[in-house]
């Protein structure tokens, strides 16, 4: 291979010869040294911003009721609520009274940072019957004076206290950047676990994907392109042609040669990037090296164009010129592939399924209902969804073999509470599935749950019940104004106006609140139960980000896990009334992530990202176990089993995982079961059948017994799905996906096998690194192209 | 070691004891090409034949367009041949065994101008599979051959065309090739720059190097080669030694300095000759000289004709001054053979 090396190796000599490769060079040095300077400190978090606030309705309903209602004066939100400035208190109070009142979610912000520094409004003896966390518990704990930064981390944490279900769920520790010993004016409420996370699955596969997806792969071009033509002028070609070396692993090394300028480029950025995270960020990642070998592959697919161009115009200027073209082509597929992964693929993901009888019925993450016709061999349309994803389906809940109820919030989507209040829709096959009103649902909304007789209905922190019975009879008295609503929400889309709201929080509109008390539309914006809902969970529990919710369909307990508590509830034995804590388990590890939860039989299973899968007793809420799931997934959705089957769970590449007890305290995790790409499951406990919706909207059913292929449902694309299926899809198929390359470098530089988008209320979107794909694609094609150019260098006369 | 030539028509020369280099045999090369009325194929070889054994300089002669540089790039294995065959060292061309054994200096010569003569050297030594002690040792044994010893550092955009060249021969030798094929490697030198060029090739060919020379510049090729052929239009015209082709091709001249007494009649004179000797009068070329001298020239291939024109002429009482046999040059040879291929048509 000695001849072959050497072509490599003068690649390398001709490289560092060249000017541009110098300015290159010196362009990345001051770029890094642009960087260096760039550092942090951790502080506690203490001051609140207009992010923070998970429910502004909330706030403002609970602050408002501490100004006008005598009886809670003495309560931590009066006690709050007095501490407000005039201003603020003027327009608590008209609210209070009923007004419609607009304000601004930073005036709390700055309201309540001043009160973190005069904490007259605390009282221990008010607190006493607040819900306080471990955190909270221990500053309380600790001995006068207290530091400056802890005392208002604890100020801050008393008010959450005395606020619940109004706080994003934030770190203790938040990130304040700085260059050259210079603060950032911004603060990042997050801990350093979270900064590393920002910083590997953001920060750097932007500067990565920036820097050498675009600016190095276009330079490279510029610089290499000529160095095929150059070889192949007939002073220079006829003499290596000369010389004992094959045609083919000449061309090769010149092609290889060719990737060591956007090598020299690529390891000179990808080490200072490293150093520089390093030393002043301490983010030690090695990961970041990858992205060297990556960033080469995807200049090595436009230089693999740019030499097949080069060989056969034997001209510098063509083979850039093509090059481009290539470049646009590929961006321009892209761009069209990723419009309908949008509007056309994405919407009709099917994110929820529910068998009502014979009839299944999904939810799509579009915001539509459909059901799958059996003649038509394709879904069928109930309600019409938004490609632009501003709408939100409540998942549907089968109450009985003819009926299912949901519903539809709109502006669901960018806007998770909606804005208009929300009927629950009941539909039964006696009317053609058609959408019929009955109860409105609590303000904000956000799952609905079936428990025996009772429907329950989660939203913002609370959670509220119902009986069936109540909601059926409802359906014809809410017709009529439903009817009057549809006018209002109508003008609505046409204006685009969400109606009167504060910020992204918006407000509950009432239409009804005139002719209720004043106290009554308070509780309704705080998102207690509305007309026929009563408030399920004790007044000191609000299930607040994050959290998950799971209803024992056998024996009608109730599991709730919110911001590292887990909690078992029973019904009352009174048969109405809040529903008393059976057990309760405190969580280790990092709480701010994503929980899932599921029960099979007596085991409750839960699943968390960076956490084994934990087992615990459903009664007892002891830890029976903990197993583990393979490195670099991610939980992303979990669903029980009948009897003691075990749990199926989804993880983030996109299969299922069968987890079993295998003996006591043991279990185990196999698989994975059923088809790829797992969009949603659904077990239906009547049938014995596990309803699996994967690669958009096709259906596999299993059986729950073992598990075992039953059949399979495949849509017959139409319209634009049509289109996607035979044309777009092929195109981008054949069409080497560099974009994608982009995921895969993010993947490498985080470590992960998924990303989380915000797509809700609390759930983000688990969306699934493409790592095969994009590195098959392009390896193909470069194949491919090399395979071709080699053919014609060795066969041609020069 | 001697290279021989020889067409086709001539047949195989002999030396069947000798190393056979170059063996071509019917070989045929055509260019596929288009107008804007159709395809428009140009036949560069047809039908060459051509055995070289190892040894000497052997001169590729022919105009421009005659195939030289295609039957090259045959040999060399850059192009592939339309038909027939051809063979270095019994191995077919393009192979690369046969390349391990061949240096070659291109007629225009590109290094990339980042290279050093030392580091150029190395470069082409490694992609002639050499290790690294013995192209250290090359190095500087061809740089002190080449004369570029102690510019050997400096990098190559800063050479002459003349150091550009001898660097090319240095690199041609590299690897101790048994055959060197230089393509036309004085063009655009001075006189010193060839001077220098053809010193290094009469040292290779004194240390009994196989040189295969393709040049146009005659004078230089009749200095250096041993073996000539002239390519023309795609076929050998004629292929030896020098002296060979002109045995071959043209008739012996001989020039008589004359010194005549009396007066004579020149064109009976020419003609009582021509007709005593058997000769056409075409043969005979007397012109007359300042006072008595004349000058006779005549073709007369045959010795015994040339005793027979000195008894005719001390017979009509002439003195002779003088008496010079004649060869044709090289040149005269190369322009006969080129001006009877004009009327080759394919």
């Amino acid at each position: 291979m000695t001849p072959y090396f050497a072509v490599i190796t003068d690649s390398f000599r001709a490289a560092f010869a060249s000017r541009v490769l110098w300015m290159a060079l010196i362009a990345i040095w001051i770029l890094l040294a642009a960087l260096a300077p760039v550092g942090y400190r951790q502080d506690y978090t203490t001051d609140f911003r207009s992010q923070d606030f998970y429910n502004g309705t909330r706030l403002k309903a609970m602050l408002a009721r501490g100004t006008v209602d005598e009886t809670v004066s003495e309560q931590p939100i009066g006690r709050l609520a007095a501490a407000m400035p005039d201003e603020l208190s003027r327009n608590l109070r008209r609210v209070g009274n009923g007004e419609e009142v607009r304000i601004f979610l930073r005036l709390f912000a700055d309201a309540l940072n001043e009160c973190l520094d005069d904490e007259s409004w605390y009282s221990e003896d008010a607190w006493s019957e607040t819900l306080q966390f471990r955190e909270l518990r221990e500053l309380n704990e600790l001995p006068e004076p207290l530091d400056e930064s802890l005392r208002r981390r604890r100020a801050r944490l008393r008010i959450e206290a005395a606020l619940p279900g109004v706080f994003e769920n934030r770190s203790a520790q938040s990130i304040r950047l700085s260059y050259a010993g210079v603060d950032f004016p911004a603060r990042f409420s997050t801990d350093k676990a979270q900064f590393l996370i920002l910083v590997n699955q953001f920060v750097l596969p932007v500067i990565i994907q920036w820097l050498m997806g675009f600016v190095l792969v276009f330079l490279g071009i510029l610089v290499t392109a000529s160095m095929i033509p150059e070889m192949l002028q007939p002073g220079s070609l006829h003499l290596l042609l000369s010389k004992p070396v094959s045609r083919r692993l000449l061309l090769l090394s010149k092609f290889f040669g060719g990737c060591v300028f956007v090598l020299l480029c690529v390891t000179q950025l990808v080490i200072g990037l490293y150093l520089i995270v390093g030393f002043r960020l301490d983010i030690w990642n090695m990961r970041l090296l990858w992205c060297i070998p990556v960033s080469v592959f995807l200049f090595s697919v436009f230089y693999s164009v740019s030499t097949l161009a080069g060989l056969i115009w034997r001209s510098s200027i063509l083979a850039i010129s093509v090059t481009s073209i290539f470049g646009c082509l590929c961006l321009v597929v892209g761009v069209i592939g990723g419009l309908f992964d949008t509007f056309v693929t994405g919407p009709a993901k099917i994110r929820n399924l529910a068998v009502v009888g014979e009839t299944i019925i999904g939810s799509t993450k579009g915001g539509g209902l459909v059901r799958w016709d059996d003649q038509q061999g394709s879904w069928s349309e109930i309600l019409e969804g938004n490609p632009l994803g501003m709408d939100r389906i409540i998942a549907p809940v089968a109450l009985d073999p003819n009926t299912v109820v949901t519903a539809s919030v709109r502006g669901g989507r960018f806007n998770p509470f909606g804005s208009g209040a929300t009927d629950l829709l009941v539909m039964t096959q006696d009317s053609d599935w058609e959408g019929e009103p009955s109860v409105r649902l609590p303000t904000s909304t956000t799952e609905v749950y079936l428990s025996g007789d009772k429907l329950l209905a989660l939203n913002a922190g609370e959670l509220a019940s119902v009986s069936i019975d109540y909601v059926l009879s409802e359906v014809g008295a809410k017709r009529s104004a439903t009817n009057d609503d549809e006018g209002d929400s109508k003008q609505e889309k046409e204006t685009g106006i969400p109606g009167p709201s504060e910020s992204s929080s918006g407000v509950a509109r009432d239409n009804q609140a005139g002719s209720r008390g004043w106290l009554q539309k308070l509780s309704s914006m705080m998102g207690v139960a509305t007309e026929g809902f009563e408030n399920l969970l004790p007044q000191q529990v609000s299930l607040t980000p994050p959290r998950n919710l799971v209803v024992d369909p056998e024996g009608g307990f109730l599991f709730v896990v919110s911001r590292g508590r887990l909690i078992r509830f029973e019904p009352p034995q009174s048969g109405s009334g809040t529903w008393e804590i059976s057990s309760e388990a405190s969580l280790d590890g990092d709480v701010s992530k994503n929980v899932l939860l599921a029960i099979s039989g007596e085991v409750l299973l839960m699943a968390r990202e960076e956490v084994p899968i934990q087992v615990f007793d459903a009664a007892t809420l002891q830890q029976l176990g903990q197993v583990d799931l393979p490195e670099s997934l991610d939980p992303i959705s979990l669903v029980g089993l009948p009897g003691n089957g075990g749990f199926l769970l989804g993880s983030s590449d996109g299969r299922l995982r069968h987890v079993k007890r295998v003996g006591s305290g043991v279990f185990e995790l196999t698989g994975p079961v059923g088809p790829r790409e797992v969009e949603s499951v659904h077990v239906d406990r009547t049938q014995g059948r596990v309803y699996i919706a994967h690669h958009i909207d096709r259906l596999e059913v299993l059986a729950e017994a073992d598990l075992q292929f039953v059949e399979q449902r495949n849509p017959i694309a139409a319209g634009w799905r049509f289109l996607e299926k035979y044309f777009i899809a092929p195109a981008r198929f054949v069409t080497p996906q560099t974009g994608e390359l982009g995921e895969t470098i993010e993947a490498i530089i985080s470590g992960e096998s998924a990303k989380t988008i915000l797509d809700g209320p609390e759930k983000g979107e688990v969306v699934r690194y493409e790592l095969t794909r994009p590195i098959l694609s392009c390896s193909i094609f470069i194949a491919i192209m090399l395979t071709t150019s080699c053919y014609y260098f060795s066969t041609r006369d020069f | 070691m001697i290279l021989k030539s020889a067409s086709a028509s001539e047949g195989m020369m002999d030396g069947e004891d000798e190393q056979v280099v170059v063996d071509v045999q019917q070989l045929a090369k055509r260019y596929s090409g288009w107008s804007l009325f159709g395809k428009k194929p140009i036949d560069a070889l047809r039908g060459v034949n051509l055995t070289a054994s190892g040894g000497e300089v052997f001169g590729l002669l022919g105009p421009n367009g005659a195939g030289k540089t295609t039957l090259i790039k045959v040999l060399l294995g850059v192009v592939k041949p339309t038909s027939g065959q051809a063979k270095l060292f019994g191995k077919s061309v393009g192979s690369i065994d046969a390349r391990q054994r061949v240096g070659y200096l291109p007629e225009s010569l590109r290094i990339d101008r980042h290279h050093t003569a030392r580091s150029a050297l190395a470069y082409y030594g490694r992609l002639s599979r050499m290790e690294s002690t013995v192209i250290n040792r090359r190095t500087d044994e061809l740089l002190e051959l080449v004369g570029l010893k102690g510019r050997d550092r400096e990098t190559v955009s800063r050479f002459s065309k003349g150091m550009y060249q001898r660097l090319g021969l240095a690199q041609a030798l590299m690897h101790d090739p048994d055959l060197l094929i230089l393509d036309e490697p004085t063009d655009g030198l001075d006189p010193v720059g060839r001077n220098e060029v053809r010193r290094v090739i009469e040292t290779l060919r004194d240390q009994g190097k196989t040189i295969f020379l393709n040049s146009h510049i005659l004078q230089e090729v009749e200095m250096v080669c041993t073996r000539v052929a002239i390519l023309s239009k795609g076929k050998i015209r004629g292929a030896g030694t020098v002296r060979e082709l002109s045995q071959r091709l043209a008739s012996e001249v001989v020039v008589f300095e004359l010194e005549v007494s009396k007066e004579i009649e020149v064109s009976s004179f020419v003609q009582q000759i021509a007709s005593q000797l058997e000769l056409d009068s075409s043969q005979l070329d007397w012109v007359e000289g300042e006072g008595n001298s004349s000058v006779l020239t005549a073709s007369l291939p045959d010795r015994s004709q040339v005793d027979q024109m000195v008894d005719a002429l001390r017979a009509s009482d002439i003195s002779i001054i003088g008496l010079e046999k004649k060869r044709p040059s090289l040149e005269e040879l190369f322009m006969q053979l080129v001006n009877d291929s004009g009327s080759d048509q394919e």
